[in-house]
């Protein structure tokens, strides 16, 4: 009778609320329902209380220290780590009769993961001073956008990397390199295949960008030009164990037989060969020193067969912690030339040393000397010059050279300055060391 | 007989123990928060090598030849990932005429996969933003949980890499797991009066590191990632501390202190050199957990 009574007072309670206009006119209420309302208030004033208690309980209490135990790894990461382990229990398959349709977002860039790396450098020159006709010829101009490299890098396969390397300049476009590189060879060895440049020394091996200088040193330019010595060949390199911690790589290099002015193939047999041995050695975390080696053999035109034989020195000096604000390298390539159409053996060098100044200033200085053959005669060039370069970011370099060069032949010597802007767009691989 | 199965047994247990020796597993991280981490996991089963020191900007190494004799042996190559190590690593890698530890093989490791990522760029990034990550910031590892996260993922490819040691790296990473679990209640404890402390940092390096103790970054002594600090940026910031009330600037050891020291002098705060990496200090961060003990206390008395 009592639960029936309830009952019958909760819809009432109701009425009462949802209608207030009502409720005022109604008659004397029942006091049993006096009753209920107060009893109702007090639990709602109660439950308030306690919520305010908990509030301030929360407030007061500091941040749940997470419990390092517990920490899991995302379970996609945790599954490609473990993916050739025995999977852990596996949910059951749902019934077909419960199968429905999955729905797969499209990702329209997703293709374009194989696209290779590209990037473009920018290489602006500029030249004030004395006319130098030796060098650059009657038609340089003052300044110009000496060239744009353009350089494309991707995986062709689990085997080989792709590397092309174009320069456009006022010339016109050419593959200034474009190989495949075969990183995954047996028994240690890499290879490279296509157009390249000789692994002769250092600075026959650098790019533009990676050059220290405006110019190109003289033993290069009058040995191999700006161009370097440069061909279609094969290129096969192997490290070679030691006891001694020192870093050994012996390089053997076969290529076409074609490149201007220095090796000149008369028959398809005349091949031009190259090897080079490298040496690298820490001295201790901050220092270390490499010595090369480097022998070049090939045909000279008609004139026969012509050789060049090379020694490069580098030291690099570079404190770990102040890295970004110091370093200095110190660098000697010397270079000899048995050539048929030479008198004599013709020869060069260049010693240079670099030091940073600051996070983006570097300043350095480098003497040249070279034997340089022109028309069956050799000029004795030297030279000496200074650089300034300041880098606005790891992408652009602004670098101004001045020089002072004494050819052979001419009375008076040639001072210049040269001015270069570097700058990069684009994804550019890293250079080996 | 009983003699020769005396010298039998001692003679298997010595060639066991040598050939234990050889077997270990050779591991090369690129930084030494990973060999660190690797150790506590690896214990004697693993002989690791880091590539940067502690010491060093892991976003500036030069890629040296003597690298190459560390990654020709490796079994397992730990990296940051996030283009960290984008300046320096491909180069070696290409070279290293290893094949087991390249991108997609059992021995290389991305750690980046597993753990809580910051920063990721939500619109197209370009250089123009300073030298930003597009795949989020890769100093993840400055975060415990993250820390846990990693020492598991290596558990994991250790365990896949030597199945028959996963006990034993089970049982280490778990020993791991409470040791930091302890350090880490001291170390929330010593940082819960600093909760929302303002600071400044030189570079964007401690982004999981503000967030997991509650600090909020409100600037950085570069006007953008890897820019050096500008005169002008340099004026704003101060008015900007000091509107703040920043009591510290957080600068790594391998930055010039020269313009940060000038900026806490102008401001009144105090410029705190913290370690990223392990072996970022001569002595006090030989590990994991010392680091973070090293750095916190540094810390703490400039938020005083």
């Amino acid at each position: 009778m009592a639960i029936g009574h309830r009952f019958l007072c909760i819809p009432i309670l109701i009425t009462l609320t949802a209608f207030p206009a009502f409720a005022q006119q109604a008659p004397a209420t029942d006091p049993k329902i006096d009753q209920l309302e107060k009893k109702l208030d007090e639990l709602l004033r109660q439950a308030a209380e306690i919520r305010q208690q908990l509030d301030s309980i929360k407030g007061s209490q500091p941040e749940a220290v997470p419990d390092l135990t517990k920490v899991e790894v995302p379970p996609a990461a945790a599954t490609a780590a473990t993916s050739t382990e025995t999977p852990a229990k596996e949910t059951p398959p749902p019934a077909l009769t419960d199968v429905q349709t999955v729905e797969n977002v499209p990702n329209p860039g997703a293709s374009k993961v194989f696209n290779p790396d590209v990037s473009v450098i920018g290489n602006f020159f500029g030249k004030a001073g004395q006319k130098n006709t030796t060098e650059f010829g009657e038609e340089r101009p003052s300044m110009q956008l000496e060239e744009a490299e353009v350089a494309f890098e991707a995986f062709v396969d689990p085997y080989a990397k792709a590397k092309f390397f174009l320069a456009a300049g006022p010339n016109g476009l050419e593959v200034e390199e474009g190989y495949a590189n075969f990183i995954a060879l047996p028994k240690d060895f890499t290879a490279k295949v296509g157009k390249m440049k000789a692994t002769f020394g250092k600075a026959n091996t650098w790019h533009t960008h990676v050059r220290p200088w405006v110019d190109q040193p003289l033993v290069i330019h009058n040995f191999f030009g700006d161009e370097q010595l440069a061909d279609n060949g094969i290129s096969v390199s192997r490290d070679i164990a030691n006891p001694y911690n020192v870093f050994i790589e012996a390089t053997g290099e076969v290529f076409s037989g074609s490149a201007e002015r220095v090796f000149e193939r008369v028959s398809d047999n005349d091949l031009f060969y190259n090897g080079h041995l490298k040496l690298f050695r820490e001295l201790n975390e901050n220092q270390n020193v490499e010595l090369g080696t480097s022998y070049a053999r090939g045909t000279l035109g008609e004139a026969g067969s012509s050789s060049y034989g090379g020694v490069d020195v580098t030291y690099r000096w570079k404190p770990l912690q102040q890295g970004l604000y110091r370093g200095f390298i110190g660098r000697f390539e010397g270079m000899i030339n048995d050539n048929p159409l030479a008198s004599r053996n013709l020869k060069g060098f260049y010693a240079s040393g670099d030091y940073q100044l600051g996070q983006r200033w570097f300043a350095g200085a480098r003497i040249d000397a070279a034997d340089r053959l022109t028309d069956g005669a050799i000029a004795k060039d030297r030279g000496v010059s200074a650089t300034l370069t300041f880098w606005p970011s790891e992408f652009s370099q602004l670098r101004t050279q001045l020089r002072r060069t004494k050819y052979g032949f001419l009375d008076k010597p040639v001072n210049e300055l040269l001015l270069q802007l570097q700058f990069a767009i684009g994804a550019h691989g890293a250079h080996t060391f | 007989m009983k003699r020769m199965l005396i010298i039998g047994a001692l003679a298997s247990l010595l060639i066991g123990a040598n050939a234990q020796a050889a077997d270990k597993l050779k591991v090369v991280t690129s930084i030494q928060d990973f060999a660190s981490l690797t150790k506590e996991v690896g214990g004697d089963r693993v002989d690791v090598t880091s590539i940067a020191k502690g010491y060093q900007d892991p976003h500036f190494v030069e890629p040296k030849p003597s690298y190459l004799l560390l990654l020709r042996d490796a079994d397992l190559l730990e990296v940051v990932g996030l283009e960290l190590e984008i300046g320096w690593l491909p180069p070696l890698l290409d070279q290293s005429r290893n094949n087991r530890i390249r991108p997609g093989q059992a021995g290389y490791l991305d750690l980046s996969n597993g753990v809580s990522i910051l920063d990721k760029p939500s619109s197209n990034v370009n250089r123009s933003m300073g030298d930003v990550h597009p795949l989020g910031n890769p100093h993840y590892w400055l975060d415990p949980v993250n820390a846990v996260r990693i020492a598991i993922q290596i558990q994991q490819k250790l365990a896949q890499l030597r199945p028959a040691d996963a006990p034993y790296f089970a049982q280490r990473l778990n020993d791991f797991k409470l040791r930091i679990n302890e350090a880490n209640k001291r170390w929330l404890a010593t940082m819960a009066p600093y909760r929302g402390a303002k600071i400044v940092t030189y570079h964007n390096s401690w982004p999981n590191f503000a967030k997991y103790f509650g600090l909020d970054v409100v600037g950085y002594v570069e006007p953008k990632p890897g820019v050096p600090p500008s005169p002008s940026h340099t004026f704003d910031l101060i008015q900007m501390m000091k509107a703040n009330k920043v009591k510290a600037i957080l600068m790594e050891p391998y930055f010039d202190a020269k313009t940060p020291q000038s900026i806490a002098e102008r401001t009144g705060s105090t410029l705190v050199v913290m370690y990223p990496s392990v072996g970022g200090a001569k002595s006090g961060t030989d590990d994991y957990i010392s680091l973070f003990n090293l750095n916190l206390s540094n810390l703490v008395k400039a938020l005083r």
